[in-house]
């Protein structure tokens, strides 16, 4: 009985990492749409979101079972609830990626300066940076790892603050609504590493067992000024 | 709101402020030659539940009776170290162990009520401590099987014999008997391993109702059951054959299952050991 349970586990977390792989896919393939204007990929991207969607409630589904049948405690009972939790994250986070696509979608066939795409493709790499350290981390109950990923988050609030100084610089030839689709999906990515941090938390509490103080980064405010943004230039 | 969600809002949830009804000390404890437990120090929480686990052998139910001296009826034992009942040590000289055992009842896995009628097995204790007067006796018969949950069941049938009820019935019987002395412990050594799941959660519910005036410590083997009905949990274990048993981990229930400290707990109760 109890080999069957940890199977159930083991299988479970292995459900997690396979849609933790599809929302850095998702991703990666929301950003290359945007940059690249590729529409046919941008609609991939899109019809791709069902899948994880269903996994996701997959995953639930069956970690209830589980804890209505096998009684988990300690350990066990703290990585059933953490799966849930992350596939729950991870869900949303597919939903950012996502709207990246229908921002790819929305100004297809328009361009625009190309320092808004590199600051878009940039901030990509920082994401799929903390999203594959967030995966790294679960699958191999990496603690330390976990505890880097506000670290490795930190660039792309920076990053974010940059999209409104050059938002700034536009001028009025420039197309508005093309720019605007730029900066939400700049928010975007942003929210899928901030969600990625929030994982990380989750980690340390399955492998602690302790919910420790969260040290959020601050959040990235359109408002704030020139100098606090240093670390990202 | 719900106390223990209020709880989890003010911050860490905290126990209660009240004294310790037991205090245990450094207590070793011996069967002959052989050296049963060690360094147990653990103080019991007054008006909670508190379980004792452990795999077979690990000395729980010989610690459960250390607190009412029920180990002096087996020849050889002896105790070191200090149990405090409301700061007054049991083993001290003085101590009569029969009106200790009236305040620290006991229940057993095996119901045992007497070969009389359900009647006089609850009314024993009260007239053995002197209860003489009929109407005083029925008050008590009444009020210790309601509180028992069985009264329901039995009232048209108190004169029939303790033994003709059902096993479950016969251990909440039991119980009443221990209430009728108005303990102020309750002590219970698996008393849910020989009854029928009906009678189990009578006697679980029970638990809950009768910790706002009474301290309860029960054995269990049955970890589900320690983790519902326990407000506290002291994990035991004998490492090695022949070795002292010790207490392992003991904390508030709630954490012991899902945060255990210690590794040998988080085995045991994951079932990958035990």
């Amino acid at each position: 009985m109890r080999e069957n349970f940890r199977q159930e586990l083991r299988d479970l977390k292995a459900e997690v990492l396979l849609i933790g792989r599809l929302v850095v896919d998702q991703t990666a393939d929301g950003v290359k749409a945007l940059v690249e204007g590729d529409l046919d990929l941008a609609e991939r991207v899109i019809a791709a979101d069902d899948d994880i969607d269903r996994r996701t409630l997959a995953v639930e589904e069956h970690s209830l079972e589980v804890i209505a049948t096998q009684f988990p405690v300690a350990r066990d009972l703290r990585l059933l609830h953490s799966l849930t939790y992350i596939s729950m994250h991870l869900e949303r986070m597919g939903d950012l990626a996502l709207n990246t696509a229908k921002a790819a979608r929305r100004t297809a066939g328009r361009r625009g300066p190309q320092t808004l795409y590199d600051l878009i493709q940039a901030q990509g790499n920082l994401v799929h940076r903390v999203l594959e350290a967030t995966l790294e981390a679960l699958e191999k109950n990496d603690l330390e790892l976990a505890r880097k990923l506000p670290e490795l988050d930190e660039p792309i609030d920076h990053l974010f603050k940059q999209f409104f100084r050059e938002l700034a610089r536009l001028q009025a030839e420039d197309d508005i609504e093309w720019a605007s689709q730029m900066v939400l999906a700049a928010r975007y990515l942003e929210r899928i590493a901030d969600n990625a941090v929030d994982i990380g938390e989750r980690l340390q509490y399955l492998l602690t067992g302790t919910f420790e103080p969260i040290e959020h980064q601050q959040e990235a405010k359109p408002s704030s000024d020139a100098n606090s943004g240093a670390g990202g230039q | 709101m719900s106390e223990k969600l209020a709880e989890h809002l003010a911050g860490a949830p905290s126990g209660s402020s009240q004294p310790d009804k037991f205090a245990v000390r450094k207590l070793e404890f011996y069967y002959g030659d052989f050296h049963a437990l060690t360094d147990i120090t653990v103080g019991i929480q007054r008006h909670a539940v508190t379980a004792f686990i452990g795999p077979s052998g690990c000395g729980k139910s010989t610690f459960l009776r250390t607190l009412n001296r029920m180990n002096d009826l087996i020849p050889g034992t002896r105790v070191e170290g200090s149990v405090m009942l409301d700061r007054q040590d049991v083993y001290a000289a003085g101590i009569d162990p029969v009106d200790l055992r009236r305040r620290v009842g006991m229940i057993f896995q095996q119901p045992n009520p007497f070969p009389m009628s359900i009647y006089e097995n609850v009314a024993y204790g009260p007239k053995l401590h002197g209860v003489k007067k009929k109407a005083d006796l029925d008050e008590v018969v009444e009020k210790s099987l309601q509180r028992a949950n069985l009264w329901k069941e039995v009232k048209d049938i108190l004169g029939r014999g303790g033994l003709t009820l059902s096993g479950g019935q016969q251990q909440r019987l039991c119980i009443a008997r221990v209430l009728a002395v108005e303990p102020e412990v309750l002590l219970m050594d698996e008393p849910c391993s020989a009854i029928d799941p009906t009678s189990v959660q009578k006697v679980e519910d029970l638990m809950a109702e009768l910790k706002d005036r009474i301290t309860i410590v029960i054995v269990t083997h049955n970890m589900q059951q320690a983790a519902r009905v326990s407000d506290y949990t002291a994990f035991f274990l004998q490492e090695k054959v022949n070795e002292a048993a010790e207490l392992i981990e003991f904390d508030r229930t709630a954490t012991l299952f899902t945060s255990p400290k210690d590794r040998r707990t988080e085995d045991y109760i994951t079932g990958r050991f035990g």
